[in-house]
């Protein structure tokens, strides 16, 4: 089970390791550690940088607040990775959205569609249930907002598409 | 105090009840609450020494007639309430959210007649709350309230006097006992709707006609009295979105669990909306209660989140809030 709802920050940081076998573990363990979910990494190796021993590793990571970064980046400096970069943080608010009703048939490519197309809005996770053909079956969306989507615009366009396509829309408390 | 009692039903014998079992307390406290008339739709019985208890709740129990108490006459609520000699009216009739009658005539009768007002009954509050503030401020007379709301969870008194520095900025809370038996039954079952709803009316937490809680109107009459008393709105029922229960299916609820919620019918007023709705509540979130209790959260602007939870019905326990609310105007006079 996992907890879904709340603010987030996502952040991305570059990290100088040693080239050498074991070095990504090493910088992994204490951003798992410290409760960071990764959102993509990305191995750069650059010819020059490897001759002298180096690699660089652009992570993208989202956390509950500024200080788990701060208590990564003190983890990995006792472990000699430095952080060569650190982005600019952007702050989302995570929610639930339950839809209840004939989700499939209905079209569920142009409800994720049509939520997405609202600026700052994106759904990053769903989750489906399909019981049996006649029942109604049950998509749970995460949705992200970034700190520039209007709330009443996602409220307004879930209730434009429950009513067109007669889907109950469950939402977290937080929209 | 002399008290006259208008509906004697499952509260208002479990008034008595109470009074009985607090009645050392009570003397020891220097109140004196004495019941003068008691009503029901088939008459009044009266005496101005005070009705006896145990007598009272023998006759309707045998009978189920008050009239057929020993010293009763065939006269109506109104009419006890205009003839009788009394300080306070405790109102308990049925709830009737179409019209809010017979409560509403009762109430403003009451007041009129320089009587204080003690209710449990919901209907006319979330219909004309304005007007019954008004006329108890015209009548100089106290009108309270705390039982319409979530039984024996403390909230009205509590934001009123205990928050009395705080501005209350939002509101939002399982207010129907019914509907959240249904729910944390279905979570844990993993049971229909309706198979869960005919388990709720066998055990006597859901009426026949369910429609009203399920339908989340009781809510929305409960949120109305919340947002009006303490956020100062001047709502009335009509202006609640509401949306019941009925859709909700195990296999939805089971979707939301493996993400970490449950699904609670919430009343939530925030910023001048107010609105009825099933929601996803985090698992770990103060409103995620089980059975068939209340919960409410309140958003004050200095204490910040107050959360107070309890069983919201029950013959016994909505008396928990009537009995504090006479006992505060006893105090007051």
């Amino acid at each position: 089970m996992k907890e879904n709802c709340g603010d987030i920050m996502r952040i991305s940081l570059d990290l100088e390791l040693k080239d050498m076998p074991g070095q990504l573990i090493g910088a992994l363990e204490p951003i798992s550690e410290f409760g960071a979910n990764v959102i993509s990494i990305v191995h750069i190796r650059e010819e020059e940088r490897v001759r002298s021993g180096k690699t660089h590793v652009h992570f993208v990571v989202d956390v509950e607040s500024i200080d788990v970064i701060e208590r990564i980046a003190t983890e990995l400096g006792s472990r000699d990775i430095k952080i060569v970069k650190l982005g600019e943080a952007i702050r989302k608010r995570r929610v639930g959205v339950l839809i209840i009703g004939h989700v499939v048939d209905t079209d569920l490519r142009d409800t994720i569609d049509r939520i997405n197309e609202l600026s700052g809005v994106m759904v990053s996770d769903m989750s489906l249930s399909m019981p049996k053909p006649e029942k109604e079956s049950s998509a749970l969306f995460d949705i992200e907002l970034a700190e520039k989507a209007n709330q009443k615009d996602v409220l307004d366009r879930l209730c434009e598409i429950a009513r067109e396509k007669n889907l109950e829309v469950i939402r977290s408390l937080e929209v | 105090m002399k008290i006259q009692i208008i509906g004697f039903g499952v509260i208002g014998q479990g008034f008595l009840r109470v009074l009985l079992k607090k009645k050392e307390e009570l003397e020891m406290a220097g109140e004196d609450i004495k019941i003068v008339s008691i009503t029901d739709i088939s008459g009044t019985a009266y005496n101005d020494k005070g009705i006896d208890f145990e007598k009272a709740l023998e006759t309707v129990k045998n009978t189920g007639k008050i009239i057929d108490y020993p010293e009763a006459r065939k006269i109506s609520g109104l009419e006890a309430i205009e003839e009788i000699d009394a300080d306070l009216v405790l109102e308990l009739t049925p709830s009737n959210i179409k019209t809010g009658e017979p409560g509403l005539s009762h109430m403003l009768a009451a007041m009129k007649a320089g009587k204080h007002l003690v209710t449990s009954n919901k209907a006319p509050l979330a219909l004309k709350f304005k007007k019954l503030v008004e006329t108890a401020e015209k009548n100089g007379v106290e009108f309270r309230y705390e039982a319409t709301v979530g039984g024996a969870m403390p909230i009205i008194n509590l934001a009123r006097e205990t928050l009395s520095a705080d501005r209350i900025l939002s509101i939002e809370g399982i207010l129907n006992g019914t509907t959240n038996y249904i729910l944390t039954r279905m979570t844990q079952e993993g049971a229909e709707f309706e198979h869960v709803l005919k388990e709720a009316q066998q055990l006597g937490y859901a009426e026949t006609d369910p429609t009203y809680d399920i339908g989340g109107i009781d809510t929305a009459s409960k949120l109305v009295i919340l947002a009006n008393a303490l956020m100062g709105m001047n709502a009335t029922y009509k202006d609640v979105k509401t949306h019941g229960i009925t859709r909700i299916t195990p296999e939805a609820i089971k979707l939301a669990r493996e993400s970490g919620y449950v699904i609670k019918l919430i009343g939530e007023v925030k910023n001048g909306i107010l609105e009825v709705a099933p929601r996803l509540v985090q698992v770990s979130h103060p409103l995620n209660v089980g059975g068939a209790l209340n919960v409410a959260m309140l958003t004050c602007d200095i204490a910040g989140e107050i959360t107070v939870a309890g069983k919201g019905a029950g013959a016994i326990e909505t008396n928990s809030a009537i009995l504090s609310d006479i006992i505060s105007i006893t105090g007051r006079r």
